[in-house]
């Protein structure tokens, strides 16, 4: 099943806030992925001309979502691009106490013109951060500055 | 009165009132709040637990301080002020902002409304099409690594060497537009490489660029007001609203990561993790005090050539030169910072989240121009509402570490105000009352709505009342560029 986002209203009255959920770690990256992507733009008004692939390592699975989704920011500003999909696999590594991301991002230079752009996210916040398991379910809430 | 907090809240005066250490613990000082009693009843929660958090952190100074626009934000509430012993006291990315040196520059003109009315959708355009907005936006100016760092270092300076300014406007930018200390060496490329390509754009969220008109009426101390350069008499004027974009959001999150582990090894605890801090003195504490300087050195040269390009915008619409148009930088101050300040009663780490210096009459800081006067305090509203200048008192410098509100703040959420209106039909009713838009996200226009903030008047009122700083005159929006 795919996983979920939902923006929520009462939490950082000047800045974003989501809540995603899925039924495994894969789903809920996904559904954070594309929360933030939606938050820059409608991904669906951006071409796909642009092609990054990333590889991230952390040691626990909260502190690479948090990581992923800075990098995504980071991506952003330093190429000025916005995203159209992201593709992405998880990787448990027990030998290394880690888990491994590897991503393909696309997207495409930012063009005001063609593109509906939302806001300029500038950072994901460790504000009311949480990555917690319910039974088989996923759920992470993430603040986002703007 | 019913507020939003179980916490006593305890009456100074009108405008002023106190949580006592006893209310949380681990409290080191009183919390102070300056509001009205309206203001007040209407602040969230937030403003409560986060001030006295602060009121908690290793080595603050006589109180924690938070203004009328205060609400909610990470670690300190937006308008949280706070000192700390810079010998035995820690530095806080969280009491400085994500942001760092977001702040306000206010550009005067000799024009009146009645001569840029008839050009005002040509220079709106103009102005869009010069300073770039937005999300991913690219600034004009072309920084190799070493320009760069050079800029980190040298902040409007470095600007004004390069043609982007005149010699004058440094004196009326806030520590000249230079702070000291600045060290790219304690900067991660990650940050350079996310802000080397944005000098010289707004951003989007509640940045901005806005001509402003100054009626007659909206002078409330002509003799201050005369004293930097406005006249009234539908005077036109532009403000500038942005920092230092996505270079000091990660400069601010690298240094989040540090202090997390450095507070274990330094034994200290806080409250909030966003509250995350290092002794001032500790390597982290000075790491992060040199790349926060580099930070807020470029946000200095950002509102910087974003000058130069309103100045050739107006040169280009109006025919004449930005000097022949009388276009004098009246001041540019910043409003999420820390800084090194002397005191009578000593010399402090300063923190201000969402508050602005507003030093008084005779202070060594200011330039001539404005010695006899007071600082210049920009203060910015809503896109729909208008704007304050006000000037510096010495009942700053002794209560409140020179320092004021920054704003007005907000009371809806970006998702409710989307909801309540479109960004369209907006831009419609506000160019029906006389003020014209550009934009370059509809959603993000519907999120800047007036009514998703506190009304400017009842904050500034508050802070005028307080004696903290003075009303000087009061501007009006007739043109409005958002990201």
């Amino acid at each position: 099943m795919p996983g979920t986002f939902r923006f929520l209203d009462d939490i950082a009255l000047a800045d974003m806030a989501f809540d995603a959920e899925g039924d495994s770690l894969s789903a809920l990256f996904d559904a954070a992925t594309e929360a933030l992507l939606e938050s820059l733009a409608d991904p669906t008004s951006v071409a796909q001309t642009w092609r990054h692939a990333i590889d991230m390592e952390e040691p626990d699975i909260p502190t690479l979502l948090f990581e992923w989704l800075g990098r995504l920011v980071y991506l952003k500003d330093a190429h000025g691009v916005v995203f159209h999909r992201v593709s992405l696999s998880l990787e448990q590594r027990p030998k290394q106490s880690s888990w491994h991301l590897h991503a393909d991002v696309i997207g495409a230079p930012v063009n005001p013109a063609t593109q509906e752009l939302r806001s300029d996210v500038k950072g994901v916040t460790k504000h009311l951060y949480a990555v917690t398991q319910d039974g088989t379910t996923w759920k992470a809430r993430v603040v986002l500055d703007v | 009165m019913k507020l939003q907090t179980d916490m006593q809240v305890h009456r100074i005066n009108d405008y002023l009132w106190e949580i006592p250490p006893s209310e949380k613990p681990g409290m080191l000082v009183p919390a102070r709040i300056y509001a009205s009693a309206a203001i007040l009843t209407a602040m969230d929660r937030g403003v409560f637990d986060q001030v006295t958090n602060v009121a908690c952190l290793p080595g603050i100074h006589r109180h924690a301080l938070c203004m009328p626009d205060g609400h909610w934000g990470y670690g300190f509430p937006i308008g949280g002020v706070a000192a700390f012993d810079p010998e035995d006291g820690v530095i806080s990315p969280g009491g400085v902002g994500y942001d760092i040196n977001c702040g306000m520059r206010l550009i005067r003109t000799d024009l009146s409304l009645s001569e840029v009315q008839p050009k005002l959708e040509l220079l709106m355009t103009e102005l869009f099409r010069r300073v770039p907005a937005g999300v991913g936006s690219r600034g004009f100016v072309n920084l190799t690594r070493r320009d760069f760092r050079d800029v980190m270092q040298q902040g409007a300076a470095w600007c004004i060497a390069k043609g982007y300014g005149w010699d004058e406007d440094l004196e009326r930018i806030e520590e000249r537009g230079r702070l000291q200390g600045a060290d790219p060496s304690h900067v991660t490329d990650y940050a350079v490489e996310r802000g080397i390509n944005q000098l010289g754009t707004l951003g989007s969220g509640n940045h901005y660029l806005e001509v402003q008109v100054l009626s007659d009426k909206g002078l409330f101390d002509r003799t201050v007001a005369a004293a930097m350069g406005l006249t009234g008499r539908d005077q036109i004027l532009i403000m500038v609203h942005c920092g230092s974009r996505g270079f000091g959001h990660q400069v601010a999150s690298d240094y989040l990561k540090v202090f997390e582990k450095a507070m274990r090894r330094y034994g200290i605890a806080v409250k909030d993790q966003q509250l995350a801090c290092a002794p001032f003195r500790s390597p982290e504490g000075q790491d992060y005090f040199a790349a926060m300087n580099c930070a807020a050195n470029t946000a200095f040269a950002n509102r910087q050539v974003i000058t130069h390009q309103i100045r050739e915008a107006f040169t280009a619409v109006f025919g004449e030169s930005a000097h022949a148009l009388g276009m004098h930088l009246v001041y540019d101050v910043a409003h999420n910072i820390a800084k090194v300040e002397r005191y009578p009663d000593g010399e402090w780490l300063v923190h201000r989240k969402g508050a602005t210096r507003a030093f008084g009459p005779g202070s060594p800081e200011l330039p001539d121009c404005y010695r006899a006067i007071g600082q210049p305090v920009i203060c910015g509203g809503s896109m729909e509402t208008g704007s304050y200048l006000l000037v510096g008192t010495d009942r700053a410098m002794q209560e409140t570490f020179g320092s004021t509100m920054h704003g007005s703040g907000r009371t809806m959420s970006r998702a409710q105000a989307k909801r309540t209106v479109r960004g369209d039909q907006l831009l419609r009713d506000m160019k029906q009352r006389g003020i014209l838009v550009k934009a370059v996200s509809m959603s993000g226009l519907a999120e800047e709505a007036g009514f998703a903030y506190k009304n400017i008047s009842d904050v500034v009122d508050s802070v005028d009342r307080a004696g903290i700083t003075k009303k000087v005159a009061e501007l009006k929006p007739i043109g409005n560029i958002k990201g």
